[in-house]
């Protein structure tokens, strides 16, 4: 144990430290307060997360820890216990918006994974071991075969994708407004349940809905005008599947007043801001790109 | 209007197709071979079109639904398989398999209702359950693989075959991950957002990395062959559960807003 090269053993004890270590947290600050890493923070914080795995790379060559970072006896462990971890989490009931403190009292920590440190340091260090991957084939760009680009790619738009979804949560916002006609809204209600005024008002026009011969729902949708602070006025029909999208903000079809059927009066509408979000798409179109070239490319083996 | 009732004559003419190629891949005749195939698939197809159209919606919710498109999927990646890397047994096995699930399908009919919910009326339902039925396909048929080498093989496994199974899991893997995109994409139209942890969300994020881990594993030059198709076995029962086990999750009970099969 411990002697060089490690093997999946070290990986496995270092992934078990941090586990523990995680544990620790849990009994002496409680859970993670993902609302803490509201912007700046979250930016600060990624930065500070960047320059950590860029230190650990430029080091790499005195420090063997960090060497064995980038390697795939590190990384399989890891994604073990992601795997465990995560089937803890589709096993056990989970709270929902488990993210804010007040909603994660109730219920074990196993009920609030997302706020769970072991879990959470586990993804964390997946982050790292991807950064270290993608600086190492950087690194060596231009004289790797195509292969190595896409998965660069794939680990690329994966670190991305988790760092800028997982920072950006706190940034995220989502209202919900009632609608209702003739009466023209501006009010809408966060998460938490506090009023907060919109930058824009909305009035319902009509609300559609169309039954299929069972009566099962066969759409629903609201005809708004929307009047802007900035003095736009537009009218649009927000569907399910098919938001609006007013200035920064996206706008959702979310309820109605389901007592009232296709005569309700009142049409309850989702607001969603994530100024995170063309992050977290650049990711993903990264991580796409890596499986059509996975796709193309990957099976080409010689001999076979 | 095509109904479930016709199903057994368009099952029925599709397997003969897809057994009278599946032989003459065997024989080595591979005009035979393609041709056969092909028009099986274009009869189950025809099938899934007509149902498409009697329903008024794609034939994507329930899971009678999507069995539906795994045994189309099962002889086309079989074919494309073929065609690539010629392997004579390839198309016995996905007609066998294609077969389990018409059968299944014939036996157990479930309630096949005409509605869609306005949340699956959206132009990403179809490439999202038909990617991710396609990376099923592949990944059963690797699993079938790796069942194969670990329990009739007497002898070590040798680099073709564990070749064969690499590739099935690269195109099953990248399939997958197409479709888990989609998925995301098309849940920020939706839902308002790209990722909730939802249950169905939360056990595709599983099978996906329990995938990786495979494909990983295989990378280390001195890792051990049976217990990296041992992975592969394990990845294919969580993608059960992720797949349909879930319904029967009681963590999963009430919370899930991918639940559709009525």
């Amino acid at each position: 144990m411990w002697t060089k090269p490690w093997t999946m053993k070290e990986g496995f004890l270092i992934g078990g430290g941090l586990i523990f270590a995680g544990l620790m947290l849990q009994l002496s600050v409680g859970p993670v307060v993902w609302e803490a890493f509201a912007w700046p923070t979250n930016g600060i914080v990624l930065a500070g997360f960047l320059a950590i795995i860029i230190g650990m790379f430029l080091l790499r060559k005195r420090v063997y820890a960090f060497r064995f970072i980038g390697t795939y006896q590190a990384a399989i462990p890891t994604l073990m216990y992601a795997v465990a971890m995560t089937i803890i989490m589709g096993l056990t009931r989970q709270r929902a918006g488990g993210v804010s403190p007040e909603m994660a009292v109730d219920g074990t920590w196993l009920n609030n994974m997302l706020t769970f440190w072991p879990f959470v340091l586990v993804y964390v260090y997946m982050a790292v071991i991807l950064g270290m991957v993608v600086l190492q084939s950087l690194l060596t760009i231009r004289r790797s075969p195509f292969t190595i680009h896409y998965s660069l790619l794939s680990h690329l738009g994966l670190f991305l994708t988790m760092a800028a979804a997982t920072l950006g949560n706190a940034d995220m916002q989502r209202l919900k407004m009632i609608t209702g006609i003739g009466q023209p809204e501006w009010r809408a209600l966060t998460q938490e349940g506090a009023i907060r005024e919109m930058p824009m008002a909305i009035e319902l026009r009509q609300f559609i809905m169309e039954t299929y011969d069972d009566g099962s729902p066969k759409r629903f949708a609201s005809k708004i005008q929307i009047l802007t602070e900035s003095g736009k006025n537009i009218e649009t029909t927000v569907d399910v599947n098919k938001p609006v999208e007013v200035e920064g903000w996206k706008i959702y079809q979310y309820g109605y007043d389901t007592q009232m059927g296709a005569m309700s009066q009142t049409s309850i509408l989702e607001f969603v801001r994530d100024p995170w979000l063309p992050l977290v798409y650049t990711g993903i179109y990264m991580m796409l790109g890596g499986a059509v070239c996975m796709f193309v490319f990957g099976g080409r083996k010689k001999g076979l | 209007m095509i109904t479930w009732e016709e199903f057994i004559y368009f099952a029925i003419a599709a397997v003969l197709l897809w057994a009278v190629g599946a032989w003459a891949a065997w024989r080595d005749k591979t005009a035979i071979a393609y041709t056969s195939t092909i028009a099986g698939l274009a009869i189950f197809f025809s099938f899934i079109l007509m149902m498409w159209i009697s329903l008024e919606r794609p034939p994507l919710r329930t899971m009678g639904e999507t069995r539906l498109w795994y045994s189309l999927f099962l002889p086309l990646a079989g074919i494309i398989v073929y065609s690539r890397w010629k392997y004579k047994w390839i198309l016995s096995f996905s007609a066998v398999l294609a077969l389990v699930f018409i059968c299944v399908n014939l036996l157990k009919p479930e309630i096949h209702s005409k509605t869609l919910m306005p949340a699956l009326q959206s132009p990403w339902f179809a490439p999202h359950v038909i990617v991710y039925m396609f990376a099923y396909a592949v990944l059963g048929a690797s699993a079938v693989m790796a069942l194969y080498l670990l329990s009739f093989r007497k002898k070590a496994i040798t680099k073709v075959e564990s070749g064969i199974t690499d590739n099935l899991v690269y195109v099953g893997l990248a399939f997958m991950t197409v479709g888990m995109l989609f998925g995301a994409l098309w849940a920020k139209e939706a839902w308002g957002h790209y990722w909730s942890w939802d249950p169905k969300e939360t056990w595709a994020a599983i099978t996906w990395m329990s995938y990786l881990v495979y494909v990983h594993y295989r990378q280390i030059p001195t890792h051990n062959p049976k217990l990296a198709l041992w992975v592969l076995l394990v990845s294919f029962v969580l993608l059960q559960i992720c797949w349909w086990g879930i319904n029967y999750l009681p963590s999963a009970q009430g919370s899930s807003i991918h639940t559709y099969s009525v």
